[in-house]
């Protein structure tokens, strides 16, 4: 099953760095997408303008891209293959961001070529890898597994380069490789493909030297089927393909290394260089008879040549016609690629990527043509980006805290170095460039960050600020997070200069400064689980002379401080019987430190180094995690039971404190709750960006919110009559009071909770008149919630449903399409409490554990016609309002049901939110599950609920919109907007006509009642389907979409019910028992 | 600031340059057959040697970073019988260790190369992560010399290796060859068949560089165990020489890499 988690990410001023490594456009050249040496890939959206902007960032990967290849036939499947330094490949979907498919294999590879044979070949096809190993693998395509190898019975070595050459004169595809040592290899595909599925040695059917090496492409020409072009980086040569003759060769300018070429038409060529810089050639050719000692082709070729017997030898002299280059010379290394095409809608584009990040491109002429007098004409530069253009174009990007800062001293905002989220405490740490460290809590900041009309919430975010290092925080640490033994009041941090501070995050008191006194700290880890030798208070810090300090939290004092490291610091570990310090290097070097004494007592290297690391890994040792600048190595923290699955740094850190989540989720251990909402702070490797995440746990949030209605419910009956200003005042008093009794009590109960849900409830309620009293409620809630939490410290099992609601709210808000329709807006800041937004948000998807996309700042609207509206934001496409227009149509019949119960439905107003929130937790659930495999899993899961949805017609069709919707290809986001904008216009409907006309509503539902009839015949199909329970093969797609469609129901009829009899106060389970009771026989 | 600015412009290329004349060095040992010199690439001979006993001897022939003779002599201690077996002629072995070394290296140079003197470098992180890049090449180029391919017995058994000597190979004796360090290593097991009726229960050995005997394993639907190694190796001076090389060049990378983190440490609010 996958994670119904949703990533909202909160960008700051500066984009993360994107040193391209590697480069592709889609086929349908709408998409550029480009691989990082941090280890993303960044998705740029390419209109039919030629216009670029960044789209989507894709972590995943924690090492180098090394390459990008399509990896599926792009029209039926928009899928991109990309491999890491570190063997790692995966394949994306790059219109959804979505990870399909993940692998870790111990090959690196440096190109990739899809190869698809339909009508031969089972499957999705191969991809051809080279890389750093000898010739060439065969990788399936769809589950990434090696298939076979293409070996080579002579000089077998590292394939350079390669191409595929489907020759239609033979009806044969080959692969052409050069290895490294500059030798062409020639093997056929489509005739060992039986070879290769028998998994028979397959060896190459030429090979021939070139002398030269480091090559850099090879291709054809498709336009003569003659030519090969060879790329050397010092030369670029011209072959006849049928006897591999060198016609012409072409040297570089010094100073100069080719890195590429294509064929753009006959005899037409384009080269570039790495230092991007293209030429355009025009090969002339010239035919030379020659004597008949040349006779050398292969049959094949023959009917090319005259018949007299005489064989012609093809001579070529390039002629320079036309160059494009960078208008400054930015000096770093390009990564360039060319896109041609020849179908009328596309163009010839020749594109660029340097390690800055930027993408440049060319629009390259059908026909280059060298200016009159002969000289080379020079191709201007059609488009260029970067991701700090986005960034710098659109005002949501400032960072998590910066309104803090702006609030309190006007001056400009600090840049947030480091921080850490507390997740039991809901508290964010930020540490910033100026030393300073900001403490708040995290959803307030959160929400204070994103929506607008808040100011009272910017004033009374309580936070606190820390005053103690005198230049940029570097690492920040809550030790007490993971392990209890730390005392929970501590917070560590780590600066430029070189101190250590130990903070009473309480009180904001420094409780000790550690001077180490040797450059920056680059990272404070806490000692593992078990090490008790001491009283385990024990926390390693890393500094950037490439030192560890060991330091002792209790005693303040600073135990050992190895400092004879010369390479980064890349494992701590420690040895509990000798009472060892154990630290492996970058290089493989391994120091062994006596805690006691504080001498070196050991140093070794290679393999010994090696098997002093393996042999302690089952004792005690610290992992040098994520944050550790110079290590990106997976490491594996064992004794916590779940794997640091160390993407890049920044998901890393993310996947850590998922990670905790679940595996707390699964001890169900009380003393860790599961908190549906999570800030990531993420940092990233060559500049000081920093951008927070944040992670909604869709699942947990619901399953929170449908046990606080249900507790609301039961309170709301007991504030049911409280309709009016003064009542709503008193309950607030009386709120007040309870809130008094907390404090003294020093625990919630859960009941307390179940109380401000109503409290809030009613506050929404009584929306404008109520205003400033809300206001001065949600003051007090804010300091009801900070005592609640500080008390909850202790008895930290009862989760805050204010939070909760809070939390659901500000996912709303981040997914409400605001602007559409002024209506649609004050219903929901008025009446449901769900505030609007200062900004659109970027939104991100988590594909699994590891891999995440985000969207960019400014990324939403370029292909989206509304732009003319400047108050919709957020709004993620067009297709959303027609998506929610066909809901609602769909959704017709349910309208009636609503007006019926209309009375109740206003009663209980504060429940919309949560009603609202259970839509698009399934609409997440339906979306992402068919596509799953475990549908069996699914049936079962839902055939105990089908029963349960008859009284709600409607929605089946409904549902069965939704499951298209899913089938095709539209995006989760989208459809959860769509969905939550056709609900919110609902209820605004029912809202206004039991507001204005009562009566007419007889009629409508009268109207209805024939849409009615017609469901209810295939409801009965379905009926049947579920109680003969047959799940054929080809019914069980549309069945799959009932099943999960009588889920929803099931989420409906829980509402449904709820509203309609408020007065009984029992769980939706005993209701649905009843319905299904009531329904189950036909 | 202008300190930095000299450190960009001149010491970084001057290091550059110290970088590519070690590894250049280094890879003029791995002597690579196309590198220009055109004629065939000297062949040296190595003698195996085993400190104790004498059973095994071997004179190997190594040509750049394949073997194209070797010679190995056998004494089986069961009946002292002398075994002698040489590769065919026709045939070579390619010592994968040296030719991922020698591509690794030069993949390195190539990085270097591509930065001359007139490059203008204008960032330090722009050096630190070319120092990353070439960081990785050279320490790949040393693991690949330091940590030999742990094989299992039927990889060893099923490779190519054994078919390539004449007089065959016995069915009962597989042989590896591989490079430790600066060492060119030779293994011989002598195997006995395990009756499918024996009592020993059977499991097979995993991955390993060097088995020890007693290690069973199933090939071809015959388990076998192996009762005797043989180890000999002899020193590759030319090896011993890259792996320093190797060594001094990635301590002169990380000191560059030391030395612009230094300078960045100075300035708060800029990235470096």
């Amino acid at each position: 099953m996958k994670v119904s988690v949703q990533a909202v990410a909160v960008w700051g001023k500066i984009a993360p760095s994107h040193s391209i490594t590697a480069i592709m456009i889609t086929d349908d050249q709408q998409t550029i997408v480009t691989g990082s040496q941090e280890g993303q890939i960044c998705l740029w959206d390419l209109s039919s303008e030629l216009k670029i902007s960044s789209k989507e960032i894709l972590f995943g990967h924690t090492a180098s891209v090394t390459c990008l290849a399509k990896a599926r036939e792009f029209e039926k499947q928009p899928y991109v293959v990309s491999a890491t330094e570190n063997g790692e490949m995966c394949v994306w979907n790059v219109s959804s961001g979505q990870c399909i498919e993940n692998t870790k294999l111990p090959y690196r590879h440096t190109a990739i070529c899809y190869y698809h044979c339909s009508f031969r070949m089972t499957g999705e096809g191969w991809l051809l890898c080279c890389g750093e190993y000898q010739d060439v693998l065969i990788i399936d395509a769809k589950t990434l597994g090696v298939l076979h190898t293409l070996s080579s019975s002579q000089s077998s070595d590292w394939i350079n380069c390669m191409c595929i050459i489907h020759s239609a004169r033979v009806q044969e595809d080959s692969l052409v490789a050069v290895s490294v040592t500059g030798v062409l290899k020639v093997w056929d595909l489509s005739s060992s493909l039986n070879s290769i599925q028998e998994r028979q040695s397959v060896c190459e059917k030429e090979s021939k030297s070139l002398d030269c090496i480091n090559c850099q492409a090879v291709r054809f020409c498709t336009y003569t089927k003659r030519l090969l072009l060879v790329v050397f980086s010092t030369c670029w040569q011209v072959y006849d393909y049928c006897d591999f003759a060198l016609l012409c060769t072409e040297f570089c300018k010094s100073g100069q290394c080719f890195a590429g070429g294509e064929v753009l038409a006959a005899y037409r060529l384009i080269i570039w260089t790495e230092d991007g810089h293209s030429y355009i050639y025009q090969l002339l050719n010239r035919w030379a008879q020659m004597g008949n000692s040349h006779k050398k082709f292969s049959g094949l070729s023959k009917s090319t040549y005259p018949a007299d017997g005489k064989v012609l030898k093809e001579t070529v002299y390039p002629h320079l016609l036309c160059i494009t280059g960078v208008k400054e010379n930015k000096s770093f290394p390009f990564v360039m690629g060319f896109m041609n095409e020849r179908k009328e809608p596309f163009y010839k584009v020749l594109f660029s990527g340097e390690a800055s990040g930027r993408i440049t491109l060319w629009h390259v002429p059908d026909v280059p043509v060298s200016t009159f007098d002969g000289s080379p004409k020079e191709i201007p530069i059609t488009a260029t980006w970067t991701l700090q253009d986005n960034f710098d174009n659109h005002s949501m990007s400032e960072g998590i805290i910066a309104h803090l800062d702006t609030s309190k001293d006007g001056i400009e905002s600090a840049v947030v170095s480091s921080s850490v989220y507390i997740p039991s405490l809901d508290k964010l740490v930020c540490g910033c460039e100026n030393g300073k460290i900001f403490v708040t809590l995290g959803l307030k900041t959160a929400r204070a960050r994103l929506l607008e009309n808040i100011s009272l919430l910017k004033d009374n975010l309580p936070y606190k600020v820390l005053n103690g290092h005198s230049s940029r925080v570097t690492c920040l640490l809550y030790p007490h997070d993971k392990s209890v033994r730390f005392d929970p009041s501590w917070l560590l941090s780590g600066g430029q200069d070189s101190f250590v501070i130990c903070w009473d995050i309480f009180t904001g008191g420094i409780l000790h400064q550690f001077s180490l006194q040797s450059g920056p700290v680059t990272e404070l880890l806490r000692s593992s689980e078990n090490y008790r030798l001491k009283d385990h208070s024990i926390v390693c810090c890393v500094c950037s002379d490439h030192s560890v300090a060991i330091l002792h939290l209790q005693k303040r004092v600073c135990l050992l401080h190895a400092r004879k490291h010369l390479f980064p610091v890349k494992k701590v570990k420690f040895d509990l019987v000798e009472n060892l310090l154990i630290v492996g290097c970058e290089d493989d070097s391994v120091y062994i430190w006596e805690i006691e004494t504080g001498t070196l007592e050991r140093h070794e290297t290679g393999e010994t180094a090696k098997a002093i690391l393996t042999s302690i890994e089952d004792s005690e040792y610290l992992v040098a995690d994520a944050l550790l600048s110079v290590s990106q190595e997976s490491k594996r923290n064992k004794n916590a039971g779940y794997k640091h699955c160390s993407s890049y740094k920044h998901g890393m850190v993310s996947y850590n404190l998922t990670h905790t989540e679940k595996s707390s989720d699964k001890l169900t251990d009380t003393s860790c709750i599961q908190q549906p909402f999570t800030i990531v702070p993420v940092k990233t490797k060559w500049n000081n960006a920093n951008f927070h995440i944040l992670l909604f746990d869709l699942e947990k949030l619901e399953e929170l919110l449908l046990s606080s209605q249900l507790n609301g419910l039961k309170s709301s009956n007991s504030f049911h009559n409280y309709d009016t200003l003064e009542r709503a005042k008193s309950t607030i008093e009386k709120r007040a009071l309870t809130l008094k009794r907390n404090k003294t009590a020093g625990s919630i109960s859960p009941v307390d909770g179940q109380v401000d849900t109503a409290c809030l409830n009613q506050d929404c309620r009584d929306s404008n008149a109520a205003r400033p009293l809300e206001e001065s409620g949600g003051m007090k809630r804010q300091k009801k919630m900070k005592s609640s939490r500080k008390i909850r410290m202790q008895p930290p099992g009862n989760i805050d449903v204010n939070v909760t609601t809070d939390t659901a709210k500000l996912l709303l808000s981040c997914l409400l399409p605001w602007g559409v329709d002024k209506e649609i807006d004050n219903h929901c800041v008025r009446h449901l409490d769900i505030l609007r937004l200062q900004c659109p948000v970027s939104f991100g998807l988590v594909s699994n554990e590891t891999h995440l996309s985000l969207m960019f700042p400014g990324w939403k609207c370029t292909d989206c016609g509304v732009r003319e509206e400047h108050a919709v934001i957020n709004l993620f496409s067009k297709r959303v309002l027609d998506l929610s227009n066909k809901y609602l149509a769909a959704t017709e019949g349910q309208t009636a049901k609503k007006d019926g119960p209309e009375n109740n439905v206003y009663g209980t107003k504060g429940l919309e939110t949560v009603f609202f929130f259970s839509r698009i937790a399934l609409i997440n659930r339906i979306i992402n599950i068919p596509s799953a495999v475990t549908f069996h899993k699914l049936c079962m899961c839902f055939s105990g609920k089908s029963g349960y949805h008859f009284p709600d017609f409607g929605s089946v069709s409904l549902l069965k919109l939704i499951c298209c919707w899913g089938d095709q290809s539209i995006k989760i986001i989208e459809a959860m907007q769509a969905v939550l904008l056709a609900e919110v216009q609902m209820t605004m409907n029912t809202l206004r006509k039991t507001a204005i006309c009562r009566e007419p509503l007889a009629i409508v539902e009268n109207g209805n009642g024939k849409l009615r009839t017609l469901p209810k015949t295939e409801k009965r199909d379905l009926q049947i389907c579920n109680t003969l329970k047959i799940f054929l093969c080809h019914v069980v797609s549309v069945l799959k979409h009932d099943k999960s469609s009588n889920s929803a129901d099931f989420q409906d009829v829980e509402d449904m019910p709820d509203r309609c009899v408020l007065e009984e106060s029992e769980s939706p389970g005993e209701r649905h028992l009843k319905t299904v009771t009531k329904y189950q026989v036909p | 600031e202008e300190e930095f600015k000299w450190l960009l412009q001149e010491e970084v290329h001057a290091v550059l340059k110290q970088l590519q004349d070690i590894l250049k060095e280094a890879s003029q040992r791995f002597t690579l057959p196309a590198s220009g010199s055109g004629g065939a690439v000297k062949q040296e001979n190595f003698v195996l040697s085993t400190s104790g006993t004498d059973q095994v001897k071997g004179v190997l022939t190594l040509q750049g970073d394949a073997l194209c003779q070797a010679d190995v002599n056998l004494k089986t201690p069961r009946n002292n019988q002398l075994l002698h077996f040489a590769f065919r002629e026709d045939k070579q072995w390619k010592l994968q260790q040296i030719q991922d070394a020698r591509n690794h290296v030069n993949q390195a140079i190539y990085l270097l190369m591509n930065r001359d003197v007139n490059y203008q470098f204008k960032t330090g992180s722009e050096v630190l992560k070319l120092m990353d890049a070439v960081m990785l090449q050279l320490s790949r180029a040393r693991n690949r010399l330091t940590t030999p391919a742990t094989l299992t017995l039927p990889e060893i058994a099923s490779s190519g290796l054994t078919k390539m000597f004449t007089p065959a190979l016995p069915p009962d004796i597989l042989v590896n060859f591989y490079i430790n360090l600066n060492k060119l290593c030779l293994t011989v097991y002598q195997l006995h068949v395990l009756q499918p009726s024996t009592t020993k229960n059977f499991k097979p050995a995993g991955g390993s560089i060097l088995h020890n005997p007693g290690a069973m394993f199933e090939f071809g639907n015959q388990r076998y165990e192996v009762s005797h190694v043989h180890k000999v190796e002899c020193v590759v001076p030319w090896l011993n020489d890259a792996l320093v090389f190797f060594t001094v060049s990635l301590q002169l990378c990380q000191q560059l890499k030391d030395k612009i983190s230094v300078f960045s440490s100075y300035w708060n609010y800029r990235p470096y």
